[in-house]
């Protein structure tokens, strides 16, 4: 193992960071006099291109990642689950930038584009990740991104307040993850998920390790705002800037659960099976996200706060099939298509409040009344995007939890497993009633006034094209399935 | 576009094969009329010339690669290979399972698909000038680009479901064209019998087609030895027995076959298709006459591997006997009923019910290609008649009854001369026209059909009254003496073209399947064809043939010498009904089919409707009344104790919820301490469920 080794694994992550410098190079160099909106276009379209270069890059890394020379352990991953995710990642972070061009909410707007390049070659790094210090170390990366990304308007109160709060729960969690990797560290002698998966083998449910688990799993509970560590996650909803939030709401789950995934595929090993406290730790926290983000959910009148207690009920359904995992390639690509497609189309939900929310000036229920009839294409596109957030076939979101809950039930049997997937598919019920409160302002209750919200062509042609494949995945299933399952040759 | 690409790239990865280029842009033959369907869709209603344009392009279009892909099949059959190609994608996978669709190119469906785009875009250029006047012009070339969509989806489908998926399209397009005059009663009505008529035989089709899944867990019929009807497939499904002595393998094949029944009009399922005559007439000629309903002639020539399974050598299967019985049974049974009518079109529908009836008896009896020569033939004369009679109303201001016709054969020379051909094609006039050889391989078949006699008797005797009824028509139509109102005219070149092409056809095309040179036959079968004049000598085929051909002129002649060239009146009665009145009524009102199933299944549904009806009121409706009641004096006495006992508690225990709702609130008041000492209470709580399960 040498620099070279280590820089043709990491290549997409250097693509990100190069781009990042040149956009900060590019807006506070050459632009300093341009209008606000030209920056906003330059800086976005570069970091596109970063996204774009970091993807061509990504077939040049090295065949089976970052090896320990000698052992064979792996540091990092290159392909398989991976590669999925942080395509994912990639294409999701494309998508966020687009919402920038036309926002208003800051004049740095080269700043903006560089923290969220960073960001997202953290997000890159841990779903790579396969030795807890690298995992600590993208996990940073990624985070104190978000924060920054979180406070961003800073003449908005909100907005500081988001990010104060987003950050001291951030801090307190990651000190817990890193707590919980000391005592992994110390039970194996080893940082290497592969290695201490060989060392703990033998002696499962030693009250150490069981500590040890609780703590990481509060460490990323915190990540994809699983209850009881969700309590940041409306605040910065609500708070942070819409492009900004939807990245948080995207790009940093999807990295989270592929670092989840290859916890829990460690997990799995240890413990011989499903029934380890791994799992009864992720069945708790999927028990309690579902029923508290759904139920909490219906009493909320601010639709970002909504979106955030619905993400909490989702990240709910994807923790309940980590808890019932299998090592097979079905199974982590199954997890893979829901958070990536559920990525995708929340973006586009917080695209649409955002345009909501900048004519209206909130973004309660009441603003979205009439919305069919000042602006009929945004009100369709809403009205795909939460119907497939709802999981109405033949959208993507009907798909996604199908597969998921086809999965958990195909993994275990027995009463648990079973109840628990009653008990979501109640939830997913319940969860049809609050985004159709979105949908009834929107279409059926009369409208108080009726001037019409404009929203800028870029904008609309980027949710129109969210929302359009948002249907062709809900019609051709097969087309993202089969391309996430052809990551899995050898699994 | 950028689906289609994607769909490409989801191929299933296990089919190494490379198939020809041919094969691999066969789905646009279905998909581009499907396409410009859906553009004519958008038009608005004046746009005449686009949408025809639109909807004529794109089957000369599917035309061209349809042609494209049959000479691809003739220069390999040509080079004595058998060219069955398919292609194969995953549409749905669900862990292990996963449903395929695909198409196929095998001899079968290349000369299906050249067939129906065919007689399909000759039809489309003959309604341009039929529907000229109709003010819904542009709705009706949408459905009919639909239907041509549909019905070619049907032809090239190698996946019984994506069949059945079309098939259901071809269904719904049926009806919507039967129905296009709406604001008509009877079409209205003759739509939605037709609709659920072939239901019926939908389900068991549906019924039959869960049953192959679960079977063999495919519904492909070709995958390179894995598909349904494939050796491998129908091993399994001929070890599995399925009761009454069938095995799995023949039940599926009844249940199919009831489907392909409702679909061409096969007894006791006929009743729809002379109804069907109610949509306009270039609809009954491509619909009605040509494709749809043979489309189950097709299924059933398609699934013949499934059909045959477990034959023996010269033997024939269950399912095949019934195919052939009720094939025969409906080629007599709508013969008889169409000399009895006096509709032109009617008369033709029935005719139709009948020679499906041929097909069906020659594929049970004769295999694929006895049945399917038929099929082709009949459709280029049959559509010929069909578009005659539409230019004998058209020239006839909208006349349907032949009583009201006579003597055309002046004022329309071209449509008489080749609506002429088409009634001596399908009567089967000897040597001369396709119908006499296609008819003749059906009636050599039920010859050497090993089970029982029956069916050839029958089918010679179907014979006579076709030559009779057709004579009928003809001399009613075309001689005699003009008993309509106004003038007839002949109607225009768009419309009398077409007749032409077709006249030529219903002639030329028996010449690819006589006994001396048995192309069709041959091509169908993979085998080498050679002109071999010493054919006509081999034992019994002279004889039948001469016998066949005498049947055809008895039934002429006995035509002509009681309707030839008579001076009459509309109003006398029909020469029939003069001799033996029972029988005509009998034979005109249909053998009171539609009022067996009025007096039988639908008065059991009335009856049901009504019982269920007087249960739901009185019985239900009662017993839901008095368990009101009974609550209703419950909440009396409850109110009663509620107001003295309850009120109290529960204005207390309000405030209790009140009380823990603020502290609910309290929980998410935005205080970031609260929310950490949270965060480190639920790490207790967890680890405290872990350590206490560890020790359960």
């Amino acid at each position: 193992m040498n620099y070279a080794d280590l820089f043709r694994v990491t290549l997409p992550e250097t693509a990100l960071e190069i781009a990042a410098l040149v956009v900060l190079v590019a807006d506070l160099g050459f632009l300093r006099k341009a209008a606000l909106n030209v920056r906003a276009s330059v800086a976005a379209l570069l970091g596109i291109f970063g996204c774009a270069a970091a993807l061509w890059t990504m077939p040049l890394q090295a065949a089976g990642g970052l090896v320990y020379p000698g052992t064979g352990e792996v540091l990092l991953m290159a392909g398989g689950s991976a590669a999925v995710a942080q395509i994912g990642i990639l294409a999701l972070t494309v998508l966020t930038l687009f919402l920038l061009m036309d926002a208003e909410f800051t004049q740095h707007v080269g700043e903006y584009v560089a923290v969220v390049l960073m960001a997202a070659a953290g997000g890159l790094l841990i779903a790579a990740a396969q030795d807890l210090l690298i995992i600590f170390i993208g996990l940073e990366l990624l985070s104190l991104g978000l924060y920054i990304l979180a406070a961003f308007a800073k003449r908005s109160a909100n907005s500081a307040e988001a990010a104060i709060k987003y950050y001291l729960f951030g801090g307190m969690s990651a000190a817990f993850l890193l707590f919980g990797f000391s005592y992994l560290y110390g039970l194996s002698g080893s940082t290497n998920l592969a290695q201490i998966v060989a060392a703990e083998q033998g002696m499962h449910s030693g009250a150490m390790l069981t500590i040890a688990l609780v703590m990481v799993a509060a460490g990323l509970g915190f990540k994809v705002a699983a209850v009881p560590f969700h309590l940041w996650a409306p605040d910065a909803y609500e708070g942070a800037p819409a492009p900004a939030a939807a990245f948080i709401a995207s790009v940093s789950k999807v990295a989270s659960f592929a670092l989840l995934i290859s916890v829990s595929v460690a997990a799995l090993h240890i413990f011989h099976g499903t029934h380890g406290p791994w799992s009864l730790i992720l069945a708790v926290l999927a028990t309690a996200s579902m029923v508290l983000g759904n139920l909490v959910a219906l009493a909320q009148v601010s639709v970002r706060r909504l979106l955030a207690y619905s993400a909490i009920a989702h990240a709910g359904y994807i923790l309940l099939a980590l808890a019932y995992f299998s090592d097979s390639p079905t199974n982590p690509s199954v997890i893979l298509y829901y958070i990536v497609t559920y990525g995708l189309t929340t973006i586009g939900a917080f695209g649409v409040v955002a345009v909501v929310e900048r004519s209206a000036g909130s973004d309660r229920l009441d603003a979205f009344l009439g919305l069919h009839k000042r602006n009929p294409a945004l009100a369709a596109i809403l009205l795909v995007l939460f119907l497939s957030l709802a999981g109405i076939p033949p959208l993507v979101g009907f798909w996604a939890k199908f597969n998921l809950f086809a999965a958990v039930l195909g993994v275990a049997a027995g009463a648990a497993p079973f109840g628990l997937v009653a008990l979501a598919l109640a939830m997913s019920a319940v969860s049809l009633y609050y985004y159709l409160q979105v949908l009834k302002r929107a279409f059926v209750m009369p409208a108080v006034t009726e001037t019409p919200i404009v929203a800028s062509p870029l904008t609309l042609a980027v949710l129109m094209m969210i929302a359009a494949l948002v249907v062709v995945f809900g019609c051709f299933p097969a087309l993202l399935q089969n391309w996430i399952a052809g990551f899995y040759p050898s699994m | 576009m950028l689906i289609q690409e994607e769909l490409a790239a989801a191929f299933h990865p296990s089919n190494p094969c490379i198939v020809s280029f041919a094969t691999r842009w066969l789905w646009l033959v279905p998909a581009v009329p499907m396409l410009a369907s859906g553009v004519i869709a958008l038009l608005k209603q004046p746009r005449r010339k686009p949408a025809a344009a639109l909807a004529i392009g794109s089957l000369g279009f599917s035309l061209l690669v349809s042609l494209v892909a049959f000479a691809h099949v003739l220069s390999g059959w040509m080079h004595h290979e058998a060219v069955r190609e398919t292609l194969s994608f995953s549409w749905i996978q669900v862990g292990a399972a996963h449903v395929e669709l695909g198409w196929v190119l095998d001899p079968l469906a290349a000369v299906m698909m050249v067939m129906v785009s065919f007689v399909g875009l000759l039809i489309f250029i003959y309604s341009v000038g039929y529907m000229a006047h109709d003010e819904n012009f542009t709705r009706f070339f949408c459905f009919l680009s639909l239907f041509a969509g549909a019905m070619l989806g049907v032809v090239i489908a190698n996946s019984l479901l994506l069949l059945f998926m079309c098939w259901e399209l071809v269904g719904l397009t049926s009806y919507l064209l039967i129905g296009f005059w709406y604001h008509k009663p009877s079409a209205a009505a003759a739509a939605k019998k037709a609709f659920l008529t072939t239901r019926v035989g939908d389900i068991f089709f549906l019924l039959g087609m869960v049953w192959l899944f679960a079977q063999t867990g495919t519904l492909l019929f070709y995958n390179y030895g894995a598909g349904s009807m494939e050796p491998l497939a129908l091993g399994g499904l001929l070890a599995s027995p399925a009761g009454l002595g069938l095995s799995a393998a023949g039940a599926i094949g009844l249940l199919i076959f009831a489907g392909a029944a409702g679909k061409s009009g096969q007894l006791p399922l006929h009743v729809w298709l002379p109804d069907a005559m109610e949509g306009p007439t270039p609809v009954s000629a491509l619909i009605h006459a040509a494709t749809m309903v043979a489309a189950g002639v097709y299924l059933i020539a398609r699934v013949y591997p499934l059909m045959q399974a477990g034959a023996l050598a010269g033997g024939t299967t269950t399912a095949l006997t019934v195919v052939t019985w009720v094939g025969a049974s409906t080629a007599l049974f709508a013969a008889l009923i169409a000399v009895g009518q006096n509709d032109i079109k009617r008369i033709l529908a029935y005719s139709t019910v009948s020679q499906l009836g041929y097909m069906m008896a020659g594929l049970g009896m004769g295999g694929v290609a006895v049945g399917m020569f038929h099929l082709i033939t009949h459709a280029f004369f049959k559509a010929l008649l069909f578009m005659g009679a539409g230019s004998v109303i058209h020239g006839c201001h909208e006349e349907q009854d032949v009583r009201h016709m006579g003597g055309l054969r002046t004022a329309m020379p071209v449509t008489f001369v080749t609506y002429a051909v088409g009634m001596l094609a399908l009567s089967g006039f000897p040597l001369l026209f396709s119908g006499f050889w296609s008819k003749d391989g059906i009636l050599e078949a039920a010859q050497h059909w090993s089970v029982a006699k029956g069916p050839f008797y029958m089918l010679v005797f179907g014979a006579i009254l076709t030559a009779f009824y057709m004579t009928r028509q003809v001399s009613y139509v075309f001689f005699g003496n003009w008993r309509g109102h106004g003038k007839a005219h002949e109607s225009p070149a768009v419309m009398t073209a077409p007749l032409a092409i077709l006249a030529f056809f219903a002639v030329a095309l028996g010449f690819i399947g006589t006994p001396a040179w048995p192309w069709f036959r041959a091509f169908l079968n993979g085998q080498a064809a050679g002109l071999d004049l010493a054919r006509f000598q081999e034992p019994g085929l002279l004889p039948l043939m001469a016998s066949s051909s005498l049947a055809v002129l008895v039934g002429l002649g006995l035509g002509w010498w009681l309707y030839g060239n008579k001076q009459s009146r509309a109003e006398e009665p029909d020469v029939l009904e003069r001799a033996a009145r029972p029988v005509w009524m009998g034979l005109h009102g249909k053998f009171f089919v539609d009022e067996l199933y009025g007096a039988t299944v639908i008065a059991f549904y009335a009856w049901w409707a009504r019982v269920a009806d007087w249960l739901d009121r009185r019985v239900w409706g009662g017993a839901v009344a008095g368990v009101a009641l009974l609550f209703r004096g419950w909440a009396h006495l409850n109110r009663l104790l509620d107001i003295h006992w309850v009120d109290g508690g529960f204005d207390k225990s309000c405030e209790e919820l009140a009380s823990g709702g603020g502290l609910l609130a309290r929980v998410q008041n935005g205080r970031v301490q609260g929310y950490l000492r949270l965060l480190a209470l639920g790490i207790v709580i967890l680890a405290m469920i872990l350590i206490w399960s560890s020790r359960g």
